[in-house]
């Protein structure tokens, strides 16, 4: 084994990325928090009058969590991790340096932008895609900044040979960068029209089903190649390190990356099952999706192997808990998943409240959990400190456990009634329930997602606390810690 | 060879783009132009339309309503016929939503009118008990952008031949002669309609977005 | 088995259970193959996800780490050469089977078609429809009535039908005065009845008044003598003459057919029409429950 003594790593972009993960991770599950709470007690609409509708806040939500939250935490993570398993320091290009800033603050300006922007309500209506032409234009840029990092770092490496996460990176580089293109494919209306109307405005360049087609070939993929392939990177990386044992199986690593990336692709459709999409269609993303259990399980299952006969370790450090517990959810939601894309299933399932249960396995248990981890692990390295609190760690876990626990759980009751009693006929072969009734019978289940997502958040106020504290109070490390990450209990 | 790869990033990189751009090709290339054709009879969303339509998406209306019946009876039985590919000839974007927290509107102008419109949308609890749906009081209040949605007809025309008559044209002179058409369209609307404020705004020349609205609920079909 | 995975199955077990109770707390048929397969679904997801999951957690307690490593190092992590673990790739096998049968034999690409599938489905509900109808006595067709409207209906006249403070038209009665007075200051022409239009200023005054009070009154009591202008068509007893005009006295089948056709437009608002929504069973069933509404 190495030491990687000789190399000072620079952290800068790094933490930046580091403090927006941990800003936008609030404010969306803060939002998520009150939009949970407006299904359940609809008065809460009105606390900004025409700002603070559940269908304003909606997209808020689910962007700042994505572009916000997740995002900074990939950025957090491979400015991290890349420099370390390509064994090269930021510090060693200045050009490399100031891409990686100018990276960094074209990001925030542009999220920003984005947040203002979707709260006075300009968006194209595509979901996951609500951002209007010209923050597209900042996000574009923003990526190939991101992909000169990558491959300025990978250009100037002293590893000959990729480690598996970077594999991962930059799949979801390619993949993010190819998807976003075509389907935000849109023709500004102010410049067509001559100078009339809005210069936000703009039209989709295709419609109608070709329009589905594309957004959910980009939907789905999003998903794929933002709340799947980073995140494993990043478990390949950290839960490793953090454990300081060795991957399970090469073969294992390499068959579901290429699988992954095979599939992946294909699945799309099961968002458009029983449209106007045509049939053969809708058949190659339901049996896509089946197919895709085992690259996504391949990865959990090789982490979990890894850990074999480290039971102490489990029991012992909350982050390997964090890690191992986001592998589970991670199988949860990609077996969930393709479950869901059979048709006769997606029958019920589609519209219902079972599918944001499903993203939310996946979302909370698996997305969040990890890059929670990550910033855990990196900070005592990034800001050479150990950890302030094991035991706020603790609580901090089963208070989320629980909140993920209660969100699934009452989604997945609240959609599968949903679901059959939309279909229900009586005894007359008439429908059974009208649609408020079957509005008004989920009421309970509203009120305990809200009360989970209230769980979340708290423990998402422990971590920043955690954070904040390792970051500016705790005790100092003289040496950086090989493995286990150093904490005060 | 695998190993070969991950020591030459710029091969592992084509063979990941390779991999991963072909099934969209495959997918979604074959049926395209057949996919993007009006059926017969179909008529391009009118301005007003179009104004409404973008008070659908600023206020994200897709969050709770799917606008697309799948082929089950229990969902024609409640919403009408079946949806099919051709009708969304001129969506764009399309608007089929992914969650239904509210029911389906593909076809709710055929079930409900404007009158039952403005009521629920001012409170949707009066109508609804159990209601869970905001009240959008704020739509009698705002002035629907109906400029932006002329130029949207503007762009659809040129751009992708959507057929619009001669007087869609771009510019300010040829919106300046087309407006009336609009507010017309709008005080036909308004007839069935009891607020006093919306009234005013139309005497005023402007259209208030619940109108708009409305128009494009109705003409949901 | 070992204790972790009987505990992790115990608790997709509840999972499992909490949701087959509320779904049979509405009513739902578990027979309905849709039903069916998404309960095996959520059956296998939770059983497998949390049995397999626990399997290889409770591997930490009793395996030990180990393999040939590669050559390879980053950052101080290393890397097994272990093989596939077997499970994983068999499972992997079987579900590449399973996509060719889908593919070839289930649900072939070139020859299934959901629309087919679709048509099928209504042809048997119809057939059900019609064999419960052979049956149907008055009580049958006032509940078959109410579950209609409920669905259909309620969002404008109210779950009671009472017309939502008067949104919409309140079925507690035939008409009220305001809506008499309309249609006889204003006429009407909308239902589709083979008279035809009906002239606006037929009464005036108190004339008109009265005639109002009466036909709001359910037509009980004297009748005034202007009434007698309406009677021409809509008959002494206001019955509408056989379907001639519509039945001013009650909700008959024949009204409540020609209001759903057409769709109306008066006074308090707008109905839209259902024309080809409804099967003349429903129509039938509509107006025995709307009649059991009219006090
Ligand atoms: C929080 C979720 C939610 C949002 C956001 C929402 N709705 Fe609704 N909507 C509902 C629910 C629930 C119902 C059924 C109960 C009712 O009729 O009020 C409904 C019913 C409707 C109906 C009647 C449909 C029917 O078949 O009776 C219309 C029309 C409608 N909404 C339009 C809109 C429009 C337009 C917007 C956006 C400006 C919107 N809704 C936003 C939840 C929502
Ligand atoms: C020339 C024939 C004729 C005469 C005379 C006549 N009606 Fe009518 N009435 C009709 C017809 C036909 C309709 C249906 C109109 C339609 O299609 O909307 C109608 C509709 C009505 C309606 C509305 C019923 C509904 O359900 O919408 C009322 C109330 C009514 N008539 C009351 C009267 C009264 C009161 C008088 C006397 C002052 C009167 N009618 C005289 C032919 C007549
Ligand atoms: C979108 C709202 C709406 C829906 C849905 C609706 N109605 Fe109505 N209906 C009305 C309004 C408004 C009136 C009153 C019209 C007037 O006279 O001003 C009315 C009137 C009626 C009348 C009395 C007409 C007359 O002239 O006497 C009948 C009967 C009726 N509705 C039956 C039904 C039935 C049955 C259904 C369901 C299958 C239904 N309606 C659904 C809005 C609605
Ligand atoms: C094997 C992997 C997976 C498959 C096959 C799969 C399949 C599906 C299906 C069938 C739907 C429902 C579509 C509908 O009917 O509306 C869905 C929705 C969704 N899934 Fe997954 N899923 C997988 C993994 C994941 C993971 C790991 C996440 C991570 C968070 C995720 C996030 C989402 C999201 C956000 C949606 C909602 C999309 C929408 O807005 O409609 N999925 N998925
Ligand atoms: C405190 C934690 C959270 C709560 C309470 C919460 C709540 C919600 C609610 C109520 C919705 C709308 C569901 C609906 O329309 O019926 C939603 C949607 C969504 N949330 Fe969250 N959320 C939380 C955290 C997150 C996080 C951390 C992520 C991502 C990393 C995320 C991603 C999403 C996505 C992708 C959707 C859209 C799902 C769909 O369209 O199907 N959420 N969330
Ligand atoms: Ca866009
Ligand atoms: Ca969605
Ligand atoms: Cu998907």
């Amino acid at each position: 084994m190495q030491s990687n003594a000789s190399l000072e790593y620079d952290y800068s972009v790094a933490k930046l990325f580091t403090y927006t993960t941990i800003l936008f991770g609030f404010l969306g599950m803060l939002i998520g928090t009150l939009i949970a709470s407006q299904l359940a007690f609809p008065e809460l609409n009105y606390m900004f009058g025409e700002y603070g509708t559940f269908s304003r806040l909606r997209p808020l939500h689910t962007n700042i969590v994505i572009f916000g939250f997740t995002l900074s935490g990939v950025f957090a993570t491979f400015y991290y991790v890349g420099q370390r398993v390509l064994k090269v320091s930021m510090a060693e290009s200045p050009f490399l340096m100031t891409i990686g800033k100018i990276h960094f603050w074209l990001y925030f300006v542009g999220a920003l932008v984005g947040v203002i922007t979707l709260a006075m309500g300009f968006s194209a209506s595509k979901e996951y895609a609500e951002l209007e032409w010209p923050i597209d234009v900042v996000i574009v840029i923003v990526w190939v900044l991101w992909g000169v990092s990558i491959f300025g770092l990978i250009g100037i490496r002293r590893e000959k040979a990729l480690y598996i996460s970077l594999w991962y990176y930059i799949a979801c580089f390619l993949g993010i960068a190819m998807l976003y293109l075509f389907n935000n494919m849109e023709v500004p209306t102010y410049f067509v029209a001559g100078g009339i109307g809005s210069v936000m405005h703009s039209v989709s360049m295709y419609s109608g089903t070709n329009d589905a087609l594309v957004q959910w070939w980009y939907g789905h993929n999003a998903v794929a190649f933002g709340f799947t392939v980073p995140i494993v990177a990043m478990v390949y990386y950290y839960l490793p390190k953090e454990s300081g044992q060795a991957v399970y199986s090469y073969k294992l690593s390499l068959l579901s990356f290429w699988g992954l990336m095979f599939v992946y692709l294909w699945a799309g459709s099961h968002h458009l099952l029983w449209s106007t999409v045509p049939d053969w269609m809708q058949t190659m993303g339901s049996i896509f999706s089946v197919v895709l259990i085992l690259p996504s399980w391949g990865s959990a299952i090789n982490m979990l192997l890894t850990m074999k006969g480290e039971w102490n370790q489990l029991t012992e450090n909350p982050l390997i808990k964090f890690m191992v517990l986001a592998s589970t959810f991670y199988m949860l939601s990609t077996l969930e998943g393709p479950i869901q894309a059979i048709k006769s299933v997606n029958a019920i399932a589609h519209f219902t409240d079972w599918i944001p249960g499903h993203v939310h396995d996946g979302t909370l248990g698996w997305v969040s959990f990890m890059i929670m981890a990550a910033l855990f692990h990196m900070a005592p390295r990034m800001f050479k400190r150990e950890i302030f609190s094991k035991k706020l760690m603790e609580t901090q876990f089963w208070l989320q456990t629980t909140a993920v626990v209660l969100y699934f759980t009452s989604m997945w009751i609240a959609g599968i009634t949903q679901g059959m009693m939309w279909r229900a006929v009586d005894e007359y072969g008439n429908l059974m329930y009208s649609f408020i009734d079957t509005v008004t019978v989920l009421h309970p289940y509203y009120a305990i997602r809200a009360l989970a997502g209230l769980l979340y958040l708290t423990g998402f106020v422990m971590f920043a606390y955690n954070m904040y504290k390792t970051i500016t109070a705790s005790k100092r490390l003289e040496e950086e810690p090989q493995f286990r990450s150093p904490m005060a209990a | 060879m695998f190993h070969w790869l991950e020591k030459n990033p710029f091969f592992f990189s084509v063979g990941v783009f390779v991999v991963i751009a072909f099934a969209g090709l495959v997918e979604i290339v074959p049926s395209f132009a057949e996919a993007a054709r009006p059926i017969v009879g179909l008529k391009p969303y009118s301005v007003l339309e179009l104004a409404g339509k973008e008070v659908y998406k600023k206020d994200h209306c897709i969050a709770c309503h799917s606008q697309l019946i799948r082929p089950f009876k229990a969902e024609t039985d409640r919403y009408g016929q079946y949806s099919v590919s051709g009708e969304y000839a001129y969506d764009r974007p399309f608007l089929w939503g992914s969650k239904r927290t509210g029911p389906d509107l593909h076809r709710i102008g055929n079930y409900r009118t404007t009158d039952w419109h403005e009521n629920h949308m001012w409170e949707p609890e009066e109508l609804v008990a159990g209601s869970i749906m905001p009240a959008y009081k704020h739509h009698f209040t705002n002035i629907a952008d109906i400029e932006t949605a002329y130029a949207e007809a503007v762009t659809v025309k040129e751009v992708f031949n959507t057929p619009y008559g001669d007087e869609i044209k771009a510019g300010e002179e040829a919106w300046n002669a087309y407006k009336p058409q609009v507010l017309e369209e709008a005080k036909a609307i308004a007839v069935d309609m009891k607020h006093p404020e919306v009234h005013e705004a139309l005497k005023k020349g402007e259209v208030p977005e619940i109108v708009a609205l409305i128009a494009y609920l109705n003409r949901l079909k | 088995m070992n204790s972790m995975v009987i505990k992790a199955l115990g608790v997709s077990g509840l999972l499992i259970v909490a949701t087959l109770a509320m779904v049979l707390s509405m009513d739902i048929d578990l027979n309905d193959p849709i039903n069916a397969m998404t309960i095996l679904g959520a059956i296998v997801i939770a059983t497998a996800t949390f049995g397999v999951t626990s399997k290889y957690i409770s591997q930490m307690k009793t395996d030990k780490a180990e393999g040939e490593l590669t050559d390879e190092n980053w950052d101080g992590i290393g890397e097994y050469k272990n093989e596939l673990p077997s499970g994983w790739a068999y499972t992997f096998l079987g579900t590449l089977i399973y996509t060719v049968w889908y593919f070839l034999i289930g649900f072939p690409l070139n020859a299934y078609s959901q629309i087919g599938e679709y048509n099928e489905e209504v042809k048997a509900y119809h057939k059900k429809f019609e064999e419960v109808h052979k049956t149907s006595d008055i009580q049958t067709l006032q509940s078959m009535g109410q579950s209609i409207f409920l669905v259909q209906c309620a969002p404008c006249h109210g779950n009671t039908g009472d017309g939502l403070n008067g949104k919409a038209h309140d079925f507690s009665k035939r008409m009220s005065k305001e809506q008499v007075l309309h249609v006889i200051n204003n006429g009407q022409n909308q239902l589709g009845y083979p008279m035809g239009e009906m002239p606006a200023g037929m009464a005036m005054g108190a004339d008109a008044e009265a005639i109002a009070v009466y036909v709001a009154g359910g037509m009980k009591g004297e009748q005034p003598a202007a009434y007698g202008v309406c009677a021409g068509c809509h008959g002494a007893d206001g019955q509408g003459m056989g379907g001639m005009a519509p039945s001013i006295a009650m909700y008959d089948e024949v009204l409540v057919g020609h209001v759903l056709e057409h769709g109306k437009k008066g006074v308090i608002g707008k109905m839209p029409s259902f024309k080809t929504r409804m099967t003349p069973i429903q129509e039938k069933a509509l107006t025995v429950y709307i009649q059991s509404l009219t006090m």
